[in-house]
């Protein structure tokens, strides 16, 4: 009969690094079903159950239920369907059909996710079956909401690396060559005492004293004041970050916050400091009211103020849930393209990229920018973040990636716990916004027009954007630095980082190719954004699952053969050191597998 | 014929124009601009001081030169060329800034000081002295010359040479005639031009029996043979002189059967399937009262040729598919918004125009029949009849991309090239009409051609791996249509071309000798156009049926796929799957499952709720299996998972253009790995003495465009050059009527009439 071969792939992000890393710590591991659990990780309840395929008819089979995740497996059929759901992904459950219900399957629980798919079970209606389960799923899918902890927490998982060293700030800043004589650290945060949602060092203008920084704080939003993110090494200019200036309707001003962007702007002798407002205007307008605002042409005369008309969580939320319903569970086959484009969510992509843009080339020529929106911590880690990416080579390697998201987006303190809502029950929180979704698809969408410019492929941004849901790592849990230092992230959580880190292969990408000093600039236009199918339309059965793409396969195939034939060579060589074996002596690193070296034996005279 | 055309410039200055702007002023060192001409090529008219506008912005920028208008084509003469562009491949027939007559779409003059505008025709008269000229071309580009500084009737004079001669009165004034035709008057050059059509090549022409006979074995098509009946055309004027028909049916019973159908069309067979099903392409049986009874005989024929005696299968592409109008009506939509609409006034609504040009959805739809019509022959065993109302025009798509799916000898380049012949050359697609060549009308103008190769791109985007060319093979192949020196897409059957070229044969006293036609080159014959070098473009490094390759025991094998001839009875396994769907039980959960979707809320409403068809399940199970490139090959048809082919159609687009990137920056790794690992094989070859080879393994001969160069971390980095539109460049090919000067509306007016061809009319505005 029918049935619906839920490919491999589909869960294998989350399921095939976890049994991949049991085995090499040689864990001892119980079974579930085919899939090992995880160190720490505890069954709560088995089910018999029928999971309503989408894609097909319903399927009958047994559920699992663990302090981790939810896995289905089923017993009515000998094509394998299978789900392996982290319940950190689960925004909602909901019971549907009642006891009296009818037809068939129509009394079952039904769960929304967070990653594009929903799923639906059916129970047997008799003596309330699906109590139990319905309130088990409700518990462990939403830990905070009943006093308890995330997964991570409960994690037992070791790994070869330590994720959690991959960035130490200061080593970054001196990577970028500071302090300097214009820039100097501050360890005024160290205590959290200047900004609560700041990471504790900060770099600050040299000419700036604590006295200042504190007066600016003030005058801007959540004390969020501009700091430094980024340093152009040859030309001085700098990418600062901040929020918004507390204007206010009677048009407040600050002394002090004018002298300190004037110093930013002095530092390499900028002539007009230019400032990002990543808001539409009409929204920097209306932040007003609530005490926000922006910079005014009077205020700051040596400054530039450009908007950049990003739209807000809400709009960004709204987006991501109308791409949805036209991709989930079936592509909207008739007029496919004009139903994506009422989506918006290209254009928001084509917005934050070429604010992005903006950003690099300002930098880039010389000038030094401030980027802000409401709280910056939104739109501005993204605005920062990809123009980094954009400016500096060493954030498209794997490692530096690791290092940007830890700086930008962890370190300053973007909410990813009301962002994401890990653990928490309230699916409707208006504070839920795919603001981190939106960045990584912008990345994906460079790493698109520039397949070698990065270090890591398509697989990587997956694989972090599942674990940005699943609560099995500690990396994006808390709302800031100051929280996760007081639940003791570190020390009771594993990083992201120690999973990828360890098993770096997966995530290389083969045709990457260092260019030190070049400047990315990706065409943010309608012609050339694509939707991410592999991500957003990965859940359909219909649509062949490959584990990386073709051309990287088949390159990666070839340079296994070429490997093969090196060897092969040598092999030769060795055993036949007669006069044909002269024209060979340079080629005699068989095992040069590194794409970057393979050049070396073209240089051989023959 | 040309020559009592021929006019001299009456008006020639050889001072500098005036310098307005002493930073752009152009220097003119006295030196001759003379256009490279072609055999049996002759200028027509020339300007001097003609500025090419360069830059989409504005037209400050610019390359001064003479232009010139021949027989073949417009040519531009630039005093200063642009800095060198050495990735350019460089064309053979046509040098950087020219431009075929048979590439204008539309020639259009401009006054802007009198604010008049016209589009010009053949013959026709020019009121108002132009100070500009925009050549809207066949390929999208948009190419604007400035006559500010040029005498004003000699401006007009090459303008109207230009509207003239790209508007040809007779297939015979296609230069490809003169060309060819220089061949045999008393030259004693052996090879003129070096047209070599079949010798040589690799690629059968299927112009003679043997290449039907090679075809029949090598499809194991045992109850086909080649039919000769229509030797000299004398039972269809449409068909070619060899095809194949089923064994069963003798020549007196075809003679007999082919006054029944359209144009005497008897049904062409065009492959066999491993399970012995046939692909047939038949027209519309034009008498009513024989249809029933000729088309029991026919199908009664192909049945006895299959081995199983299976069913036949009748596919009405009349019905399912767009129209030809439907088609250019498409294109001209596309073109708009690709390269008429400013660009970023364009970005907002890029997806809902691109939907509503239905471009994408016609590629889509013929895709997607194909699969249909693959599924029939795979799954289902019986052969396959594609019925079109001519079998000329739908036929053509639907027949080859069934076989690029099934057969991976298609997917090769000599196999690629064979199927063009097959199922468009020899069976009579209407090129010269298609391709609207002389203008004449447009109601048969339709981008048939370009629209298969954009579904044969749609594969290769989802397998690249599959396919021996790249996608700038398929690009190239496009734009030789505007090329019109090769008998590929010259004529609308292999009938009109004979008898043209005997015509223009006596008109103009040419010997034939042996030749029973002018030998027109083959678009296949790619030297004609391109240097070995640039050839080497075409070659797809991640091809595996060539590379398949592995090492044993110091030997290196090469494995060749060869097309296994499956045993009947295993295949027939897959039968029953087709009966054992649609009674069981799936169908019955599923409608009493209905109650429960009603109450479902909305985001659930979309379930699928109707039961999958056996062709959806055969794609879906397909699908479930990893992809065997050497196999059979399904595209995946959603919409989300279809691109815009960006190469061919924003290639000019200076806003699209990814400096350093786009796919060409893997594609130029995979490249240098590919190029490597075929020197390392030459190296083991000899080790193990079957060195036959030289002891040069890297010769001149290398397939990779891209190679290591001698210093090896520059090698690495895509070199500067590259970019989304490599191998093209959109510097100087797409300039859109500029804002400036004129009004805006006026030129999107103007923009509006070109899209509309019928009103391609007279009036100035």
């Amino acid at each position: 009969m029918a049935s619906a071969p839920i490919a491999p792939y589909n869960s294998s992000p989350l399921g095939i690094s976890s049994s991949q890393n049991a085995s090499r710590e040689s864990l001892k591991m119980e079974p579930l079903a085919d899939v090992a659990v995880l160190p720490g990780e505890e069954r709560v309840i088995d089910k018999e159950i029928i999971y309503i395929c989408p894609f097909n008819s319903a399927v009958k089979g047994k559920v699992s239920i663990t302090n981790y995740r939810l896995y289905f497996k089923n017993t009515d059929s000998e094509t394998p369907v299978t789900l392996n759901v982290p319940l950190g992904v689960i925004s909602r459950v909901e019971k549907m059909g009642g006891a009296s219900s009818r037809g068939e399957n129509s009394y079952g629980l039904e769960i929304t996710c967070k990653d594009m798919r929903n799923l639906r079970f059916a129970l047997k209606q008799e003596g309330h079956s699906r109590r139990d389960i319905f309130e088990i799923l409700f518990k462990y899918a939403f830990p905070l909401s009943h006093g308890m902890q995330l997964f991570a927490f409960l994690s037992q998982e070791k790994y070869e690396e330590n994720g959690w060293n991959v960035y130490e700030p200061l080593e970054e800043y001196r990577r970028q060559g500071l302090p300097n004589s214009e820039w100097r650290v501050t360890f005024i945060n160290k205590n959290y005492e200047l900004c609560d949602t700041y990471p504790t060092i900060l770099v600050v203008p040299y000419k700036a004293t604590d006295e200042d920084l504190r007066r600016v704080a003030t005058f801007r939003s959540r004390c969020r004041i501009p700091v430094l993110s980024w340093f152009h090494k040859e030309n001085h200019a700098v990418i600062t970050r901040c929020s918004q200036p507390l204007v206010g309707m009677s048009g407040k001003r600050n002394k002090d916050d004018e002298r300190y962007l004037d110093i930013i702007r002095d530092a390499n002798g900028t002539i007009k400091l230019t400032i990002y407002d990543a808001r539409p205007n009409v929204n920097a307008v209306a932040n007003k009211a609530t005490g926000g605002g922006y910079e005014g042409d009077d205020a700051y005369q040596n400054a530039e103020l450009v908007f950049l008309d990003i739209h807000n969580i809400h709009v960004m939320r709204e987006s991501l849930k109308k791409l949805k319903d036209i991709v989930y569970p079936n592509v909207e086959e008739s007029h496919w393209l004009s139903s994506l484009e009422s989506t918006h969510w290209l254009e928001h992509i084509k917005l934050v990229l070429s604010g992005a843009i903006q950003v690099a080339d300002k930098v880039s020529s010389g000038n030094s920018v401030v980027v802000h929106c409401s709280d910056g911590w939104d739109r501005t880690a993204q605005l920062t973040s990809l123009s980094m990416l954009m400016l500096d080579s060493y954030y498209r390697t794997l490692g530096g990636f690791q290092v940007l998201l830890e700086k930008e987006w962890i370190g300053f303190g973007h909410k990813f716990a009301s962002r994401i809502g890990h653990g928490d029950k309230n699916h409707a929180d208006q504070d839920r916004s795919p603001i981190f979704l939106q960045f990584i698809d912008c990345v994906w969408q460079m790493t698109k027009q520039f397949p070698t410019a990065f270090e890591f492929n398509e697989r990587l941004l997956v694989v972090i954007l599942d674990h940005l849901y699943s609560c099995r790592f500690g990396t994006f849990l808390y709302n800031c630095e100051s929280a996760r230092e007081s639940n003791n992230v570190r020390v009771k959580t594993v990083s992201l980082w120690s999973l990828i880190n360890s098993d770096t292969s997966l995530y290389i990408n083969p045709f990457y190719t260092p260019e030190s000093s070049r400047v990315l600039y990706p065409v943010a236009s309608m012609r050339h954004l694509e939707l991410w199918v592999t991500y957003y339309i990965r859940w359909n059965p219909r649509i062949q699952h490959q584990q990386q793409s073709p051309v990287e396969q088949r390159y990666k195939e070839l340079l296994a053969l070429r490997d093969q034939y090196l060897k092969k060579l040598e092999e030769l060589q060795l055993s036949d050191s007669t006069p044909s074996s002269t024209h060979l002596t340079n080629s005699s690193a068989p095992n040069a597998a590194t794409p970057n070296q393979h050049i070396t034996h073209l240089q051989t005279p023959f | 014929m040309f020559s009592g055309k021929q006019t001299k410039p009456t008006f020639k200055s050889y001072l500098p124009p005036l310098q307005t702007d002493s930073k752009k002023s152009p220097q003119l060192p006295i030196k001759k601009l003379e256009a490279k001409l072609l055999p049996g090529e002759i200028v027509v008219n020339e300007a001097n001081f003609v500025k090419k506008c360069i830059s989409t912005e504005s037209c400050q920028d610019g390359l001064w030169g003479k232009l010139v208008c021949t027989n073949f084509k417009v040519s531009f003469i630039p005093h200063n060329s642009l800095p060198l562009q050495r990735f350019q491949c460089t064309h053979r027939l046509l040098g950087e800034h020219d431009i075929s007559l048979a590439c204008v779409e539309q020639v259009v003059t401009v006054n802007d000081v009198k604010g008049k505008q016209k589009i010009l025709g053949s013959n026709q008269k020019l009121k108002f002295n132009p100070t500009e000229l925009i050549l809207y071309c066949k390929d999208f580009r948009i190419i604007r010359f400035r006559f500010d500084e040029a005498g004003p009737e000699s401006a007009k004079k090459v303008c109207l040479a230009i509207a003239h001669y790209s508007h040809p009165a007779d297939p015979q004034l296609l230069f490809g005639f003169e060309y060819v035709g220089k061949r045999y008057h008393g030259s004693t050059d052996e090879t003129v031009n070096g047209i070599d059509p079949g010798g040589g090549l690799q690629t059968p022409l299927f112009d003679c029996s043997s290449d039907w006979d090679r075809e029949i074995k090598r499809t194991g098509a045992s109850e086909w043979r080649v039919c000769t009946i229509n030797q000299g055309y004398f039972i269809s004027p449409s068909l070619p002189e060899f095809f194949v028909v089923p064994v069963s049916l003798a020549d007196q019973d075809l003679k007999q059967y082919a006054c029944c159908f359209y144009s005497q069309r008897i049904p062409l067979w065009c492959w066999n399937h491993s399970s012995g099903s046939a692909l047939v392409r038949m027209s519309n049986i034009s008498d009513p009262l024989q249809q029933r009874k000729v088309e029991q005989r026919i199908s009664s024929a192909i049945i006895k040729s299959h081995p199983l005696r299976s069913d036949v299968f009748k596919s009405d592409l009349d019905k399912n598919l767009p129209n030809i109008q439907d088609i250019q009506t498409a294109l001209l939509k596309l073109r708009q918004i690709c390269v008429i609409e400013p660009f970023e006034e364009s970005e907002e609504k890029w997806l809902s125009s691109l939907d509503s040009s239905r471009w994408m959805e016609y590629v889509r739809t013929f895709l997607k029949h194909a699969v249909d019509v693959v599924y029939m022959l795979e799954s289902r065993h019986v052969s396959v009849i594609l019925i079109e109302k001519e079998d000329r025009d739908l036929s053509c798509v639907i027949s080859c991309l069934v076989q690029l799916m099934c057969d991976p000898h298609c997917r090769s380049l000599h196999g690629f090239q064979g199927l063009i012949q097959k199922e468009w050359v020899m069976a009579g697609h209407r090129f010269l009409d298609r391709c609207n060549h002389l203008k004449k009308s447009d109601k048969e103008e339709s981008p048939l051609f370009l629209l298969f190769l954009d579904c044969v791109w749609q594969l290769w985007n989802q397998y690249p791996a599959a396919f021996e060319f790249t996608e700038v093979y398929l690009t190239v192949l496009g734009d030789s249509m505007w090329v019109p020196v090769f008998s590929t897409f010259l004529f609308n059957c292999p009938r009109q071309r004979a008898e043209h070229s005997r015509d223009f044969a006596s008109s103009k006293s040419i010997h034939l000798g042996q030749d029973q036609a002018l030998r027109f080159p083959s678009v296949w014959d790619w030297s004609q156009q391109f240097s070995l070098k640039d050839q080497t473009l075409f070659n797809n490094p991640l091809y595996v049926g060539k590379i398949a390759t592995c090492v044993q025991n110091g030997t290196v094998k090469t494995f060749t796929h060869r097309r296994s001839k499956k045993n009947y009875s295993s295949t027939m396994r897959g039968l029953p799957s087709a009966m054992r769907n649609g009674s069981l039980g799936p169908n019955d959960t599923l409608t009493r499952r209905n109650s429960l979707m009603l109450r479902l809320r909305s985001d659930l409403s979309q379930v699928r709720e109707q039961q999958e068809t056996p062709s959806e399940r055969f794609i879906r199970d397909w699908f479930s299996r990893p992809v065997d490139l050497q196999g059979l090959l399904l595209p995946q048809l959603l919409p989300s998972h279809l691109s815009v082919w960006k190469l061919y159609f924003l290639r000019w687009v200076p806003e699209a253009q990814i400096p350093q990137g786009g796919p060409i920056t893997a594609f130029h790794k995979l490249s240098l790995l590919t190029e490597e690992i075929e020197m390392l094989q030459n190296q083991l070859r000899q080790y193990n003495g079957a060195g036959c080879t030289p002891n040069n393994p890297h010769t001149e001969h290398s397939k990779m465009y891209f190679k290591a160069t001698s210093t090896p971390h520059q090698s690495l980095v895509p070199p500067e050059y590259l970019s989304s539109s490599f191998p093209f460049s959109p510097m100087g090919n797409l300039c859109r009527p500029g804002i400036l000067g004129t009004p805006l509306s006026k030129f999107l007016n103007g923009a509006k009439i070109w899209l509309s061809t019928e009103t391609l009319a007279n009036e100035t505005i």
